[in-house]
């Protein structure tokens, strides 16, 4: 408040050691809120990788399938000339798609296995060693095969059959899954003719929702999607599958936190009572006093939270640089949500030393004994 | 009729508890006090002086009576109302000073002039001029456990000062002080009504505050008694009454009385031509 004497401030860093191990204590269990929700939106990002890197502006699927992940879709291979003929297209990727295993002697690794048709859209996003498969080849991911230990050349199963790997991509390696590209045509023979997905690109100054629009007239018995609309679809299906985990880890943080803060505040205002006393017998009404705990309050959760945040991205920085299949996205929205969180909880524990000052005597500052 | 008083107080009776347990610490007290007047009020212990003065100061709810400042009956004020009023109207000067010990000198005395509604700029040069005013313009940013008790309570009657209350209070202003220190503070306690034209009501046992005081009152058993009947221990210069109830013994033709056994005790133990000196300070 300008202007007013910082008395919240003053007597809650009074005892400075008192207040920078809570403050810590309070940053430590923000922290790891955003640490859980910065796995959960890197968790997010791979999973969508293949779909946002992928350039389409608009992806064909068999009628209301709308993701990749937990889903499966077959098209007729007629619909894929059907989309070539309209218009506003520049560019038609069919991929075949499903979920496998990638399997060496030792060591397997749940996989989405992609048929694509090499030299064109579909296949992985960057190649960093070797080049495109062949009939018989499969690209898989260079993370993946560091674990699986499988060299450049080397031999593993997909989908039941073996393959020679004859090159390595990046970026599409979760904690959980990884990609395994193979050719369209291996594909059909494995799991039979059935387009799973078309890759859509729109000619210059077509907007994707026209393009979603004029595709979906065309193609009435499937579902047509923007690459967005099919990345949130996607999101949304990590985010149910794993929300209940989250909500209660967050919960159990924000507890934590409110713990450290009721108690900090209350240790402080006991240790200040008198002060209190004093306040309120000088003229200070219930109400300023209220007020002084609350602002100690959220002083102690700002703090705080300015640490976690510091120490979030300072985390998710080490983690991202020195870990392949882990990815940590602070995201502001996350951040916002913290800050409300820790906000209730500085309330909270503000509670019951308000009550316990409102209780005060005022009267008691002439008595010695308080 | 009670306009021209700064604090006019009417039949002001405080009991605590009921029944058999009921003490009635102040029976129905009157006492106006006129701005620019030093009342001094002295008793012994448990005699109510301290219940007076927080009826005062509108912290504590008499069962009886009346308190009326600036046109205000405090007793009958609402208790959301009070804190104001107190901030607005008194200034409290403590025993042991009550300052608060996060702030600096400063920040204490301005704290009262935010509290009477006076923020920023203003309040910050009114706490400058106080402490200056107290000789302690070298302090301001002190902290209270940095400062002497002499500092802490010229500091305190800053602060008391602070929202420019018609009324001072004081609660045995000088009890922790030495005799030096005491000094100053009743100095300053009378310059405040002399100089601002505030009432000042001191409560207190010591007998150095009769030198500054207008009017001395007796408050024993929560009434006010005659004072010209009251005799001073040599030892502690309390006033006592002159009963032969107290603690007294005779020495070269006066009879002497005193608070507690233990003052005449020690009277007794001096040698006849010290003990006729005036005690010391
Ligand atoms: N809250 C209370 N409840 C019950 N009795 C009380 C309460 N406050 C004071 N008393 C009683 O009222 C009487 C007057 O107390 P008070 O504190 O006013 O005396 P005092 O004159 O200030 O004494 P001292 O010189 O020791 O400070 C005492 O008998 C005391 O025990
Ligand atoms: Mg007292």
């Amino acid at each position: 408040m300008l202007g007013r004497v910082p008395f919240a401030r003053r007597t809650l860093f009074a005892e400075r050691r008192r207040a920078a191990l809570a403050v810590a204590g309070v940053a430590v269990a923000l922290l790891l809120v955003f640490i859980l929700d910065g796995i959960f939106a890197g968790a997010i990002q791979q999973v969508t990788a293949y779909i946002r890197t992928s350039r389409a502006d608009a992806i064909v699927s068999q009628q209301s399938v709308r993701t990749m992940h937990m889903s499966s879709s077959a098209l007729p291979p007629s619909d894929v000339e059907r989309v070539r003929g309209v218009a506003q297209v520049a560019w038609v990727a069919p991929i075949r798609y499903a979920t496998g295993i990638v399997v060496t002697p030792t060591d397997r690794q749940l996989a989405y296995v992609i048929g694509y048709q090499p030299g064109r859209r579909g296949g992985p996003r960057s190649l960093v060693e070797g080049r495109e498969p062949r009939d018989g080849e499969a690209v898989i991911d260079r993370v993946a095969a560091r674990g699986l230990d499988v060299p450049l050349g080397g031999r593993v199963q997909i989908l039941g059959r073996p393959f020679r790997v004859a090159g390595f991509s990046s970026g599409t390696t979760s904690i959980t899954n990884t990609i395994a590209f193979i050719t369209y045509r291996d594909f059909g023979r494995l799991r039979g003719s059935a387009v799973s997905y078309v890759l859509v690109g729109g000619r210059p100054g077509t907007s994707p929702r026209a393009l979603r629009d004029t595709l979906a007239a065309a193609l009435p018995d499937s579902t047509v999607q923007t690459r967005d609309e099919f990345v949130v679809r996607e999101a949304s299906i990590v985010r149910d599958m794993s929300a209940d985990t989250m909500q209660i880890m967050t919960f159990v943080a924000l507890v934590i936190a409110l713990a450290v803060i009721a108690l900090l505040l209350f240790t402080t205002t006991l240790a200040h009572l008198r002060d209190y006393g004093i306040v309120k017998a000088i003229g200070g009404s219930p109400a300023q006093l209220a007020r002084s705990v609350l602002v100690q309050a959220l002083w102690a959760v700002a703090l705080a939270l300015g640490f976690a945040v510091v120490l979030a991205l300072g985390v998710a920085g080490l983690i991202n640089r020195f870990s392949d299949n882990i990815a940590i996205v602070i995201e502001p929205s996350s951040v916002a949500r913290v800050a409300v969180g820790a906000s209730v909880v500085a309330v909270i524990g503000a509670l019951l030393p308000v009550w316990r000052i409102a209780r005060l005597d005022p009267a008691a500052a002439f008595r010695s004994a308080l | 009729m009670s306009t021209e008083f700064a604090l006019a107080v009417s039949k002001l009776t405080k009991t605590f508890g009921t029944g058999d347990l009921a003490v009635a610490a102040v029976r129905s007290v009157d006492l106006d006090v006129a701005a620019g007047e030093v009342v001094l009020i002295m008793g012994p212990s448990g005699s109510g002086k301290t219940t007076l003065l927080l009826m005062l100061g509108g912290m504590l709810r008499p069962t009886a009576g009346s308190i009326t400042v600036a046109g205000t009956d405090l007793a009958v004020t609402p208790e959301r109302r009070l804190p104001q009023l107190r901030a607005q109207h008194f200034g409290f000067v403590f025993q042991d000073f009550n300052l608060l010990s996060a702030l600096d000198a400063l920040e204490n005395v301005e704290l009262a002039s935010n509290l009477a509604g006076v923020h920023g700029a203003p309040a910050h040069r009114r706490g400058t001029e106080l402490l200056e005013r107290m000789g302690l313009v070298h302090r301001l940013h002190h902290r209270p456990d940095q400062l002497s008790g002499g500092e802490k309570q010229r500091v305190a009657m800053a602060r008391a000062l602070a929202n420019d209350p018609p009324v001072i209070l004081a609660d045995e202003p000088t009890a922790n002080l030495d005799s030096g220190m005491g000094r100053e503070v009743a100095r300053v306690l009378r310059s405040l009504a002399d100089d601002d034209q505030r009432a000042v009501v001191i409560v207190s046992h010591d007998a150095r505050l009769r030198d500054i005081a207008d009017r001395v009152l007796w408050l024993e058993d929560g009434t006010f008694r005659e004072l010209d009947a009251m005799a001073h221990d040599p030892i502690c210069g309390m006033a006592v009454e002159t009963t032969l109830d107290h603690p007294h013994l005779e020495r070269d033709g006066t009879l002497w009385y005193f608070c507690s056994t233990g003052c005449r005790d020690e009277y007794d133990a001096r040698p006849v031509a010290e003990s006729t000196a005036p005690a010391p300070g």
